[in-house]
Order: structure tokens, then C-alpha cells, then sequence
């Protein structure tokens, strides 16, 4: 309840903040502050029982399936990191009404600030592996677009973030699948419970190494190291969270919280030690030869997180003490001194500490704070740095290995403290030290200064009084550490090698500060790869390698699109040539007539490819469909013969009104373009043939066709089997088809524009009258192709005939009164598509259904009452549905392909509209 | 043995219309490419029995297998749908597109179309730019997210 109740406020918060924006406008952090600090006073209130060994669990169900719960668990280390989450929360936003300008977006600016924070507390609250998982790609996207707020310059860096830490978000979902999978729960108390499940899975490697990729890439570990100096553009508030407080911090989070499971690895241990000390040298050293404030505050972020997975990786509860106490001083001490950078930008305009000189005068109290923060990040005592850099020490000295792996890796971690106080001595130095060059710089208002001070105030105090934190350090670090108990916190360690080594890194700090001249000549001389341009360029390649793999689809040429299928056709006939094999004998089955078919097709089609005539070519497909129609007879399936031929005159009716007012010229094809055709086109008919050959010949008639011929005049009434198929056994198929045909009526009708529709049926056909011959057998043929059409539906169910063929009669006879007398007649008027689609589309659903309300399955054929006695069946009602939908399809074509060409100019104005079937060889093309 | 090369010829001369130019080919070649899959379906279902599946005038024995007619007669239909549709879609665009002429703008300033057939190169050159301009535009909101 309570952990819903924070994870819900701070919600309500973010919700808030822009409403409170356009209110309060920049002063909205105020009432923010207020907020995170009564969300952290009520999780304090449960830190007695988290300190005394007890957690505070939420849970709902999320995913009930799956296993994966809404669960919330507040425990010793959560605890910490929501302290440090809500703690330098309310700092930032108390920082942020001095920081921002009037002109910038405060509400999306706290909004965005907002979810950052509650996606950063629901992190390390989370109690499912894979809301952990969810929370942490919040968090990512959260400061996506923050960067992004700082504008134009902000877009490389903000998109190298997304980048990294998303692809590291990713490994992470990997490891939550695996984890699942080895573990059998998403509850992450289970699964951290009983290591020895995880360990023993043989799934244990893979899901440390992509736990420690997540977290690397999170912390800005290298070689990911980049994203975090880049993403410095960022406003300095959303800076000194994202670098104290959030998102860098996952990583830490993620690292501590797995430990148990891993801190016994030795592969484990020797990664992370590895990786965070290398990272935590390169990065102060790279601090080092920064000139910017915030540079040298980036990569210093850097190193320390380097300090904190290194220690984490060495794993004993000494070091996982030190990890968790340093984790919080940095916070203090990192969130303080973005904080005093944004000041002295803000009051100087400037970052850049070769033009910052002896601000100390005139910015006294701001000098002091920088460095009382600056103390604490070099690790002078009493600062509470001092303290936590003495247990990193201490946790480095204790890393398991060979014995010179211990004092290795506390070299290692002295030289990276060495150099920290260099570049802290940069700061202080460059920034306040020397001759005063800025004379009209003053103080900044108390209220933008204060939240910086309390942070470094708090370092100052917590130092020497550390071991008021002891108990929240202990609770912390013996959730994490998976055997043995955490030490106390101190101040004083008495005279111990850490102190000692304390003492060297502050001596040869100060002689690195002494020799800055030299150094700093030195440094900037030197060439390092950049791994962030790296990134560019493999990001650039990636860009262009996709822009190469795209570009052949980027053409406009069909003939690129369709010849890729094409050639796996041929392919696939190659490899079926060679691998099919032992098929049964065909039989021999041609007649004569088949031959002279085939013979006729074999003149028909090269001619109608080859020719260059628009008209012929129509005229030459449209006889090759007569002849299929007439080896469909030879064949024994007269009704497809029927219907073939009706469909190749309305096709060609229907081309023939398409090419009105088009070119009477196919172009010719460049040679380069026609070889590689004909070549992919003799390849498909040569694999086609091969196919056909195997597939066909080869048994006697199915075993469903035995039985449609054996049964269908018991079942169904008719006698006409394919028919009886089509409207009886198959009516679903017949449904389908139809929904297809008023698809494409509709389609058609939209494409050719619905206006000159309604214009078209007020036209007047006084234009078209003129012709006698066709007009008069017009008046004798329409009718009377509507009787047939009729009578060809009626008697479908037993002989050749049904609702295609009618349909296809009477949209000639519609096509026929068209073309005669034009719109406006009243025939047209009756056949308006849509109606006519609707129509056919509302009978065949309704028949359909008609069954369901008898209990009966959708289309069973029933009985109608009154109807029963002329021989119609629900069946023929269906058929009408169907041969209206294809007489709406048809009226569509006719009515809208007829209109007048819509690019007008092809005809002169004020022309009388020619007709459609007089387009000659000659093109009709725009003067 | 016929049903195969017929098959053959029809994906050949359709394979060969729907790579060359102009709107108008590709859809004849998606006709010719139906009735090859439709004198498929219906060899499929065996050539030696050829009677029509007529009850009462086709002797049970030599009719034919009904169910490949069933599924041809449907896909007649809706080929011829899709033709039209097609067509329509044809019809819709620039005029010169359905017979693979350049568009119309491109004419402006050429000379008449006699010429078209003594020169059929030129006139090629004209759609390649044009393919290319295309190319160009597709490209230019790829170049802009960076």
C-alpha cells in the first residue's frame, strides 16, 4: 500500500507539472521539491522495519498467464537508491526555477523530469524481473527526451543515448527471458533466493554477460563510455540528475542487485573489475583534458560509476558496503557540483575554464561550495568522499585472484583517484582560481544556490558523522552481499593502509596540480580515439548498408518489383527438376482437337505479346481466353467455358473503354530490357510446363469428386454439380468470392471518383444517339439478354448457367445500352453499382445467416415457406446475391471507365465526346 | 501432355508481358498467367474423363471431376474482378502510364508522336529519367532524419 501510494504520487506529480506549469510557470519545481520530499518523508517511514531486516511488498496481477505480477518490494538497497533518487529529485527541481528561462517549455521540461524520477523509483522498487525490466526502458526513453530538449545540437547525442542504452535495454530483456526460463518465476526475490537454480541452469553465463552489457552500456562503462560526455548538452538540471541520481545509476542498481547470484563467480568479479577500473582510469584521465565544466564532470561521472562496478565485481560485503556509500556521496557530491556549473554558465555565460579566471571574488559563497564538493570528490578528508573512497580502497585491496590481484587493483584505483584529484583541482582552480577576468559577475540569488550548498553542506557533515548512515548502509549492503555480514560505517580507521593510500593519492594529486602547465601541454597534444565518432561511423554504416539493401526496391518500374518472385519460380522448378523423382506413369490423354487448341494458342500468344497495337494486343489476349474457353469444353467443364467467354467480351469491353484517349502505340522496350524478359519468361513457361507435367496425369478421378458425383442430386436437388458446389457444398468459398467482387466494385467505383457519378446519371445521351445500326439492335438485344440472363440464373442449379454467367449477360446488356445511348438512361438509373453491390452483398450475408436462427450451421441450405413451390431454395437466393454483386461490379466498370477521360486535355474543348470503341491506331495524345 | 504446354506457353507469354512496359501489359500478363493456373487446376483433376459434370446427361463414369471446376469458375470471376480493377487503377493515373508512354508534362515540349515509333530510344531515355526522378524523391526523407 505504502510503495503504491509513493510509485502513485509520483505519478500524480508528473501528471501535475504541467498543469502547475502554465500556472507557476519555472517556479513549478518549488511545489515538485515539496512533493518528492513527502514521497521520500513516506517511504522513511518504513525504514525502521527495511533496516531491521524486513521489506514492504506490494503486488497485483499483471499478467496472470505469464506469471508476472505488478509487484513493488522496498528493501534494504531499494531503500537507498530511493533516497538518492528522491533526495537529489528534490534538489534539482528546487534548482531548476533559478536555472530555467522564461522562453523555455517549462511544463514539458517537469513533465519529462517527472516520469524520469517515477520511472527511476519504480526501478528499484520493482520486485518482477520483468517490470524491472519495463521501468528500465522508461527510464531510457525519459532521458531521450530530455537530451533532446536541449534542441537542434542535442539531436547526435540524444540519439547516441537512445542508442547505446536502448541496445543495452535489450540485452537485458534477453536476460529477463533466460532468467525466466532458468528460474521458473519473474518474482526477483525467488530468483535471487536459491543461486544455485540460476547457476546450475547452464544458462548462468549468458545471462551474467548480458546483465553486465546492460549495465555497461546504462553506466557508461567502456567501451559505451561515449553517450554520457555527449549527452552533457542536456539543460545542467537534467544533467545533474542524469549523472547523480538516475539512469547512470541503473546500471550501479542493476550490478548490486544481481550480485548474489554472481559475486562468487570468478568470471563475474573478474569482469567487472576489469571494465570498472580500466573505465575509472580512462575516464579521469579523459577529465583531465576537458576544458569544459561539464565535460570534465561528464567523464568524472564516468569514472567514478568505473570505481563503483569495479568494487561491486570484487564482492564481498566490505566491498559491496563501500559500493552502496559511494554510490551516495557521489550522488551529493556530483549532483553539487552540475549544479554550481549551471551557475556559473548561467552568471558568465561560459563553461569553458580557460576563460573562467578568479571568480572567488566576486562569487565567494559559490567558490565554497564548489570546493566543499570538490573535496569530497577528490577524497580529502573529512569530507564524506574521503569516507567512501577509504572503503573503495579497502574493497579493491580484498579482490580475489592470484595475490597480486588485490594490489593491482587498488593501484589501479589509487592512479584513477590520483588523477581525480587532478581534475577536481582543475575545477576549483580553473574556474575561481588566478587573476579575476570577470569584474561584472556577482553572486547568484540565494534560492538557485541553495540546493547545490545543501548537497555539498551534506557531504561536509555526513563525513565525520557517517556512521549515521550506517544502518541504511548495513540493511543495503547484506541484501546484496551474498554471504557474510557488512561492516559497520566509520569515520576513523585508525592508521590503515587505506589511509595511507588516501594520503599518497592527495600527494600526488597536488604534484599533478603543480605540474598542470606541463601536463595540461602534454595532454592536449595527445591523439585518442574517439570512440564516439567510432559509433558514428558504424551508425553512418549501418544507415547506408539498409539504404543499399532497400535500393533496388526503389524504383517505379513494376517490372523490377515482379521479376524477383518470378526468378524464384524458375528456381524453384530447377531444384524440383532435380530433386522430384519415382512419380507415378502418366497417362496419355490428348485428342486431336487438343493439339489443334494448342497449335491455335501457340500463334495467338506470341502474337499477342510481341504485338505493338494497343488494340490488338487487347483483341489478341481476348482470343487467347476464347480458346482456353474452348479447351475448357474439350475439357468437360462447359459451365467455366460459359463463363470464360462471357468474361473475355466484358474484358475486353471494359479495356476498350480504358483506353480511350490513350496512345494506340504500346511503347517498344529497349533491347536491354526485353532479352533478360524474354529469358525469365521462357525460364517460367519451361518450369511451368516441367510442373504441370509432374503434377497432372497421374491418378484417376478424387475421391471428393466421386463423391460430389455420386451425391449431389440426393443432397442438394440439382444436378448441375459444379453449380450445386459452388452455391450448395461450398457456399462459404462462393461468400468469399463475392465479398472480392464488391471489394473491387467498390474499388473501382472510388478509384475513377465518386462526383461524375452523380453528374453522369443527370447527363443527358442526347449526344450518343446518331448510330442506327447499333441503336436499334441495342433496343431488340438489351432485353432480351436480360430474359436470358434470367432464365440462366433460374435454371443454373441443374444445367450450364447461375449467377456468374447471368450476371456476366446482363452487365454485356448494360454495357451494350451504354454504349448506345450513354448515361441518363433509365436503365442506368436501375443499375447504379452500389446499390446493385449492396444489394447482392446484404442477400448472400442474410441468406447466410438465415439457417443460424434455426440453430442451424451458417449457409445450410433451407427450405422457404411460400417460394418452395417455384422450385426456389435458399440456395438460389444466395445465386442472386452473388449475380448481383457481379452486376454491380460490372455497372461499375461500364459506368465509371465510360465517363469522359478526366485529363481533359486529350480531347479539344467544346469536341463532341467521341466514342469509346472508335479509338483508332492513330494516338489520340495532347497537341 | 497439351494441358502442360499450353500452361507453359500462357505463364511464358504473361511472364514476358508483366516485365515490359506500360500498365496495359502488366495487366494482360496477369490474364494470361489466370488462365494458365485455371487449365492447371482443371488438368489437375484428370483428362481422361471428360464428360460434363451434368447429372442425367453425362454417364456417371466419363464425367468429369467437378471440384476443379468449381475452383476454376471462381477464379475466373474474380480474375476478372481484379482485372477490371486493375484496369480502372490503369485508367486513374497518367493516360501515357497505361501504354508506357512518359507523362504528359514530359510531352510539352516534344515533337509529334510519329516520331515516337522511329525513335523508340529517345522516348526511353525520357521514362528512365523519370524512374530515376522517382528514385530521387523516394530517397530524400531518408537523407533528412539524420
Amino acid at each position: 500500500m505504502l510503495l503504491a501510494l509513493a510509485l502513485l504520487g509520483m505519478l500524480a506529480l508528473a501528471v501535475a507539472a504541467p498543469l502547475l506549469a502554465r500556472r507557476l510557470g519555472r517556479k513549478t519545481g518549488y511545489p515538485l521539491a515539496a512533493g518528492y520530499l513527502a514521497v521520500a518523508a513516506l517511504l522513511a517511514s518504513a525504514a525502521p522495519r527495511v533496516w531491521a531486516g524486513e521489506t514492504e511488498t506490494a503486488s497485483w496481477e499483471w499478467l496472470p498467464s505469464l506469471g508476472v505480477s505488478l509487484s513493488l518490494r522496498l528493501d534494504g538497497v531499494a531503500g537507498v537508491f530511493c533516497l538518492i533518487v528522491l533526495g537529489v529529485g528534490a534538489l534539482v527541481m528546487a534548482y531548476c526555477p533559478g536555472y530555467l528561462g522564461d522562453e523555455e517549455p517549462h511544463g514539458t521540461v517537469y513533465l519529462l523530469l517527472s516520469l524520469f524520477a517515477t520511472s527511476m523509483l519504480g526501478l528499484v522498487l520493482a520486485a518482477d524481473v520483468v517490470l524491472l525490466y519495463v521501468f528500465w526502458e522508461l527510464t531510457t526513453v525519459c532521458s531521450f527526451f530530455l537530451i533532446s530538449t536541449a534542441g537542434a545540437a542535442a539531436a547526435r547525442p540524444a540519439r547516441q543515448a537512445l542508442l547505446v542504452t536502448a541496445a543495452g535495454g535489450l540485452a537485458l530483456l534477453a536476460a529477463v527471458v533466460l532468467l525466466t526460463v532458468a528460474a521458473g518465476t519473474t518474482d526477483l526475490a525467488t530468483i535471487l533466493a536459491d543461486p544455485e537454480r540460476v547457476l546450475g541452469s547452464g544458462l548462468a553465463w549468458p545471462i551474467g554477460g548480458l546483465l553486465v552489457l546492460a549495465a555497461c552500456t546504462k553506466s557508461a562503462q567502456l567501451p559505451f563510455h561515449f553517450w554520457l560526455p555527449g549527452a552533457m548538452v542536456a539543460m545542467t538540471p537534467v544533467s545533474a540528475y542524469l549523472h547523480s541520481a538516475t539512469m547512470v545509476k541503473a546500471g550501479i542498481y542493476l550490478l548490486l542487485r544481481f550480485s548474489p547470484l554472481f559475486a562468487e563467480e570468478s568470471a563475474w568479479s573478474t569482469a567487472l573489475i576489469c571494465i570498472g577500473l580500466l573505465t575509472a582510469v580512462t575516464g579521469a584521465f579523459l577529465a583531465l583534458r576537458e576544458n569544459d565544466l561539464k565535460g570534465i564532470l561528464a567523464y568524472s561521472t564516468v569514472s567514478q560509476l568505473g570505481l563503483l562496478v569495479a568494487v561491486i565485481g570484487v564482492g564481498t560485503p566490505e566491498a559491496l558496503a563501500a559500493a552502496v556509500l559511494h554510490t551516495f556521496a557521489h550522488a551529493l557530491f556530483k549532483a553539487t557540483l552540475f549544479m554550481l556549473a549551471g551557475i556559473v554558465d548561467e552568471e558568465t555565460g561560459t563553461r569553458d575554464i580557460r576563460e573562467l579566471s578568479g571568480m572567488w571574488r566576486a562569487m565567494p559563497v559559490t567558490a565554497a561550495t564548489t570546493v566543499l564538493a570538490a573535496l569530497s570528490l577528490a577524497g580529502v578528508i573529512p569530507m564524506l568522499g574521503f569516507v567512501s573512497k577509504e572503503y573503495l580502497f579497502q574493497g579493491l585491496l580484498e579482490a580475489e585472484g592470484p595475490p597480486w590481484a588485490g594490489p593491482v587493483a587498488l593501484a589501479l584505483g589509487v592512479t584513477a583517484s590520483v588523477l581525480t584529484f587532478g581534475y577536481a583541482a582543475r575545477i576549483v582552480y580553473g574556474g575561481f582560481g588566478g587573476d579575476d577576468l570577470h569584474p561584472d559577475v556577482s553572486e547568484p540569488p540565494a534560492a538557485f544556490l541553495l540546493p547545490g550548498a545543501v548537497a555539498a553542506g551534506l557531504g561536509l557533515v555526513l563525513g565525520p558523522a557517517v556512521s549515521v548512515l550506517s544502518p541504511m548502509i548495513d540493511a543495503a549492503a547484506s541484501d546484496v552481499a551474498p554471504t557474510g555480514e557488512p561492516p559497520d560505517v566509520y569515520f576513523w580507521h585508525g592508521l590503515s593502509p587505506e589511509l595511507a593510500m588516501s594520503a599518497l593519492t592527495i600527494v600526488l594529486g597536488l604534484v599533478l596540480f603543480g605540474f598542470r602547465a606541463p601536463v595540461d601541454r602534454a595532454l592536449q597534444r595527445l591523439r585518442l580515439p574517439d570512440a564516439g565518432r567510432l559509433f558514428d561511423r558504424v551508425h553512418d554504416g549501418v544507415i547506408a548498408l539498409g539504404h543499399a539493401v532497400g535500393r533496388p526496391e526503389r524504383t517505379g518500374s513494376p517490372a523490377a518489383h515482379l521479376s524477383r518472385p518470378l526468378v524464384a519460380v524458375v528456381a524453384l522448378g530447377a531444384v524440383g527438376t532435380l530433386v522430384v523423382g519415382g512419380l507415378p506413369a502418366r497417362a496419355d490423354t490428348d485428342r486431336p482437337l487438343d493439339w489443334v487448341v494448342a497449335g491455335l494458342l501457340a500463334v495467338v500468344v506470341p502474337a499477342a505479346v510481341l504485338t505493338g497495337s494497343t488494340l490488338a494486343a487487347v483483341g489478341l489476349v481476348g482470343i487467347t481466353g476464347l480458346l482456353v474457353a474452348t479447351w475448357f469444353l474439350l475439357a468437360g467443364a462447359p459451365d467455366v467455358a460459359l463463363t470464360l467467354m462471357l468474361v473475355e467480351v466484358m474484358t475486353a469491353v471494359v479495356a476498350v473503354l480504358v483506353l480511350r484517349g490513350v496512345p494506340g502505340r504500346l511503347v517498344r522496350s529497349p533491347r536491354r530490357e526485353a532479352v533478360p524478359a524474354a529469358a525469365l519468361a521462357l525460364g517460367a513457361g519451361v518450369a511451368a510446363t516441367l510442373a504441370t507435367l509432374a503434377f497432372t496425369g497421374r491418378r484417376e478421378l478424387s475421391a471428393v469428386g466421386e463423391h460430389f458425383l455420386t451425391s449431389t442430386e440426393e443432397q442438394t436437388g440439382g444436378t448441375n454439380v459444379v453449380n450445386t458446389i459452388l452455391v450448395d457444398y461450398r457456399g462459404l468459398d462462393t461468400l468469399g468470392e463475392a465479398v472480392v467482387l464488391g471489394t473491387t466494385a467498390l474499388g473501382t467505383a472510388l478509384v475513377l471518383g465518386r462526383s461524375e457519378w452523380r453528374g453522369a446519371a443527370a447527363g443527358t445521351p442526347a449526344d450518343r444517339r446518331g448510330d442506327a445500326v447499333l441503336e436499334v439492335s441495342s433496343r431488340v438485344l438489351v432485353p432480351g439478354m436480360f430474359l436470358l440472363s434470367a432464365y440462366l440464373l433460374w435454371r443454373g442449379h441443374d444445367e450450364p448457367g447461375g449467377g456468374f454467367i447471368a450476371a456476366l449477360v446482363a452487365g454485356a446488356a448494360i454495357a451494350l445500352s451504354r454504349l448506345t445511348h450513354g448515361p441518363g438512361t433509365r436503365l442506368s438509373r436501375l443499375t447504379r453499382p452500389d446499390r446493385l453491390a449492396g444489394a447482392g452483398l446484404v442477400l448472400v450475408v442474410a441468406v447466410g445467416a438465415l439457417p443460424t436462427v434455426q440453430g442451424q450451421a451458417f449457409l445450410t441450405p433451407v427450405e422457404l415457406p411460400w417460394l418452395h413451390a417455384l422450385g426456389i431454395g435458399s440456395t438460389f437466393l444466395f445465386d442472386l446475391g452473388v449475380y448481383l454483386l457481379v452486376l454491380g461490379l460490372l455497372a461499375a466498370a461500364v459506368t465509371r471507365l465510360e465517363q469522359p477521360d478526366r485529363t481533359a486535355g486529350d480531347e479539344p474543348p467544346g469536341s463532341p465526346v467521341t466514342g469509346p470503341l472508335v479509338t483508332s491506331g492513330v494516338p489520340e495524345r495532347a497537341p | 501432355m497439351t494441358a502442360a504446354l499450353v500452361v507453359g506457353l500462357l505463364v511464358a507469354g504473361g511472364v514476358f508481358l508483366l516485365l515490359r512496359r506500360g500498365l496495359l501489359r502488366i495487366v494482360l500478363g496477369f490474364v494470361l498467367l489466370g488462365h494458365a493456373v485455371n487449365v492447371l487446376l482443371v488438368s489437375a483433376g484428370g483428362m481422361q474423363r471428360r464428360g460434363a459434370p451434368l447429372l442425367g446427361e453425362t454417364e456417371a463414369d466419363v464425367a468429369a471431376d467437378p471440384l476443379p471446376q468449381a475452383f476454376v469458375l471462381t477464379a475466373v470471376v474474380i480474375t476478372f474482378g481484379i482485372t477490371v480493377y486493375m484496369l480502372a487503377l490503369a485508367r486513374a493515373g497518367d493516360p501515357g502510364a497505361t501504354t508506357g508512354h512518359p507523362p504528359a508534362r514530359a510531352d510539352a515540349s516534344s515533337p509529334a508522336d510519329g516520331s515516337d515509333r522511329d525513335d523508340p530510344d529517345r522516348d526511353d531515355a525520357d521514362r528512365d529519367d523519370a524512374t530515376a526522378d522517382r528514385g530521387r524523391r523516394t530517397d530524400a526523407p531518408e537523407g533528412g532524419t539524420s
